[in-house]
């Protein structure tokens, strides 16, 4: 009885090490600038003690002896969401005071002021209560400058989509890195699969010289570091770009405006590069797994005079579609996620960054604007994780193809 | 009549050349035909922009709408390009042998049947010769010339030469890749394993190992934002004190579990030398899953009758896992082992993402990247110190490779191939 309590504890604290993190990201992203910024997430559920400034009164009103109003509407006189709410817990009060030990000369004084005391604001009295309602009272009738005040707020829990609106919506870096993702991503998915499956077929099902030794030269560059290849491939896309670069000003006026340069960082040279590096995978998993399939029927066609084109395109592409399936979601994740590639390879233009990049500098650019970044990373991760839980099973499979012998 | 061997070879390089011609000038060719396509989508975005009076700059809401139109044409033309590869290839190669061997419907069966497996594997073997092999030759030689052309070694310098640029990181770079290669594969294993174990035995193991196996779905650099949160500093300047409290404003979940020392703003993956751990965590918690996933098949696949002999010999659950179970799928947990090394060596988005200049929390793959943008002011030959990094890197990976190349050569005999 014990042990299998054990397991449950034990399993449950795993679980809730895994999760945590998830959580973390998706409570600061919905949270305010000042929230995320000055309290941990953890603090986001319960009434929290934040700071907050508040001004007055407007400037440029009417004279007055006695300002009534009310914290909690100044505070939120502004805000369009986040409204906030709770009881006021104390005022800071920061002011010149005579000095007790230097007579005629003052100190500076900070100290915190709870509801219900008086305290001297430009020469009136002010006082407030918890529920943040205030009066404000002069000896005579005045019109003082409106005064910023630092409040400290036990804050209600509160939640907003403000900084995925303003991060899909007003910051058009995300917006741009989601669709250079999906520009990337899907060509250099789609290609690999239709190259990879052809010479899988004839990796598995056709007779040449070489075909065995050829396959396992193709596989074990499965583990080159694609670092090994980087510089000499950079200098063959910049190679290529400066002919293209020449052709261009050749055959056309671009001489004009100075449009010659072509790049040589691409979507184009990222399609392609992506295709080369997910090739030994691809050929591995789908000849493997068209290996299998039942001999008499391909035997069968040959017979009735198919030929090799027709007999792929007609048997082996329905009867591989698990195969391909797992290998396009591996090929899918791991463009989408690819930083290392697209940094190296792939387009130095701002507007034509991938998300990884693109997240990569935000962790710079909003230090200071964390919900920003974590609703930024969410957006991220959308897309990977539906196509990943609901295609999960075939996931599994092909991971268990790559590495379980008969898995 | 020539020869078959003739009538193969020039079938097979006329189709090389037809292909190697036709392929780039469509491709160019559509690309241009179809550019106005982005017009006509900045002109649909401009039509959505006023009827849903959307708020941001009309500009890029054109700018964005002819990129997701450049987007779609480059699709449909990189899908088309390498069916059309694919389409023209057997249609020459068919109509090639016709013309080339007459009325003899035997030999014409023959030079197809000869070309054809060319044709399928070529464009995969073409794109891994220039694209993987050649270019890691290439490094490899390029490591070993200095910017002149001349064969030297001075490259590899900072391996033993105190003066040489990249002597202190090298060497943080390979205390650190040994600490994450001991590491990383061994909790992931050790975790996967008990992972595997608990939840196949719980009945809701399987809610617990998708929500163990879901960080495999997202970016490093995304799981690296995701762990700012736990592992991040204080959020903003440490507050004066007032009243004798010091307002706490940690963010990190972490941190504030832990105190606030060492230093207040310091997030704990960039304390030093520490910080690698935490920076491994991260990689940890990618990687669990995939440990766990496969192994909880493998035990799945553990003869039941080992189990039921061992029980009868009142074998306890500890004794069962590590007498029986362990020792069968022992071998997936060397398949395992192998691939996380590789994934290690080759790791760079977290520690770029999260302490880039830090020389303590160097390895390979970052020192690369170092390497490129920081030793160019004053070095020509910046590229050669790239490649040297790049060859040792891979030197490092070569174990596992031979390792991998005789499993998979055993796998094939195995299934009789």
């Amino acid at each position: 009885m014990l042990t299998r309590s054990l397991k449950h504890i034990t399993l449950a604290l795993i679980v809730f090490i895994w999760v945590v993190p998830f959580i973390a990201l998706l409570t600061t992203s919905m949270r305010s600038e000042v929230a995320s910024k000055t309290s941990g997430f953890w603090q986001a559920y319960t009434p929290t003690e934040l700071g907050h400034r508040f001004g007055t009164h407007d400037k440029g009103g009417d004279a007055f002896m006695v300002l009534e109003g009310n914290i909690l509407e100044r505070l939120n006189k502004d805000r369009e969401s986040y409204k906030l709410s709770g009881s006021i817990t104390s005022i800071l009060f920061k002011g010149r005071v005579p000095d007790p030990e230097n007579p005629g000369k003052t100190i500076l004084l900070r100290r915190l002021v709870p509801p219900g005391e008086v305290m001297d604001v430009r020469g009136g009295e002010f006082i407030f209560d918890e529920a943040g309602d205030f009066t404000w009272t002069f000896p005579e009738v005045t019109a003082p400058k409106p005064k910023n005040l630092d409040v400290f707020l036990n804050q209600d829990p509160v939640f907003g989509a403000d900084a995925f609106v303003e991060v899909l919506f007003e910051n058009k870096n995300v917006t741009n890195a989601l669709i250079s993702s999906f520009i990337v991503t899907i060509p250099a998915t789609i290609i690999p699969i239709t190259i990879a499956a052809f010479a899988a077929y004839a990796f598995a099902w056709m007779r040449f010289p070489g075909r065995d030794w050829l396959f396992v030269v193709v596989v074990s560059l499965m583990v080159v570091p694609t670092q090994l290849a980087f510089l000499p491939v950079l200098q063959g896309f910049s190679g290529i770009a400066s002919w293209a670069t020449q052709l261009n000003s050749w055959m056309t006026d671009c001489e004009l405006d100075g449009t010659c340069q072509v790049a040589s960082k691409t979507f184009a040279s990222l399609w392609i590069t992506h295709t080369a590096f997910g090739l030994p995978l691809a050929i591995y998993l789908l000849r493997n797994y068209i290996v299998g399939l039942p001999r008499e029927l391909l035997e069968s066609a040959r017979i009735d005079g198919a030929n090799h084109l027709q007999i792929f395109t007609k048997l082996i592409v329905p009867l591989s579609v698990p195969a391909l399936a797992s290998f396009s979601i591996f090929q899918f994740l791991w463009v989408w996620n690819d930083l290392i590639v697209a940094l190296y390879i792939g387009p130095a233009d701002a507007s034509d960054l991938v998300f990884p990049i693109r997240l990569q500098k935000q962790l710079g650019t909003f230090q200071d604007q964390l919900h920003l970044l974590n609703a930024s990373a969410v957006i991220s991760m959308i897309v990977p994780v539906i196509v990943f839980l609901s295609m999960q099973r075939y996931f599994i499979r092909g991971l268990l193809a790559g590495s379980v012998k008969g898995g | 009549m020539s020869s078959m061997r003739t009538v193969i070879a020039s079938n097979g390089l006329a189709i090389a050349l037809t292909v190697i011609v036709i392929l780039p000038v469509t491709g160019i060719l559509a690309f241009a035909i179809s550019a106005p396509l982005d017009a006509l989508m900045a002109n649909f975005g401009t039509w959505l922009h006023q009827v849903g009076q959307w708020s941001l700059p009309l500009v890029d809401t054109e700018e964005r709408f002819a990129k997701i139109g450049f987007a779609l044409r480059s699709i449909v033309i990189a899908v088309g390009l390498s069916f059309l590869y694919f389409g023209i290839t057997n249609w020459l190669n068919a109509g090639l042998a016709r013309v080339r061997t007459g009325s003899d419907v035997g030999r014409r069966a023959a030079v197809v049947e000869a070309i054809q497996p060319w044709v399928f594997v070529g464009p995969a073997l073409v794109l891994l010769l220039l694209f993987l092999l050649i270019p890691a030759v290439s490094t490899v030689s390029l490591s070993l010339q200095n910017s002149d052309g001349a064969a030297t070694l001075s490259n590899y310098a900072f391996l033993w030469d105190r003066s040489a640029l990249g002597y202190e990181q090298i060497r943080y770079a390979l205390r650190n890749s040994i600490m994450w290669l001991v590491l990383v594969p061994t909790v992931c294993i050790s975790l996967g394993l008990l992972i595997a174990v608990l939840a196949d035995s719980t009945r809701w193991g399987i809610v617990a190992k998708t929500l163990i196996f879901v960080p495999m779905a997202i970016s490093f650099v995304g799981a690296a934002v995701i762990w700012r949160n736990i592992f991040a500093g204080g959020g903003i300047e440490a507050q004066q004190t007032i009243n004798g409290v010091t307002p706490s404003y940690q963010i990190g979940l972490l941190k504030n579990l832990l105190g606030h020392s060492p230093s207040y703003n310091e997030p704990l993956y960039a304390i030093e030398f520490w910080g690698n751990f935490f920076l491994m965590w991260i990689l940890v918690w990618v990687q669990t899953g995939f440990a766990m996933i496969i192994f909880s098949a493998a035990l799945r696949g553990v003869p039941e009758d080992t189990i039921e002999a061992a029980k009868i010999d009142g074998a306890n659950p500890i004794q069962m896992f590590f007498r029986i179970k362990l020792p069968q799928i022992f071998s997936t947990v060397v398949v395992v082992w192998t691939t996380l090394v590789i994934l290690v060596l080759k790791m760079f988005d977290i520690p770029y993402a999260l302490s880039s200049n830090d020389d303590d929390k160097l390895l390979l793959a970052t020192m690369m990247e170092n390497a490129r943008n920081n030793w160019s002011v004053g070095n020509d030959n910046v590229e050669n110190l790239f490649a040297s990094i790049a060859v040792l890197l891979m030197a490092t990976v070569v174990p596992n490779m031979i390792f991998n190349a005789r499993r998979i050569r055993r796998e094939q005999k195995e299934m009789g191939h």
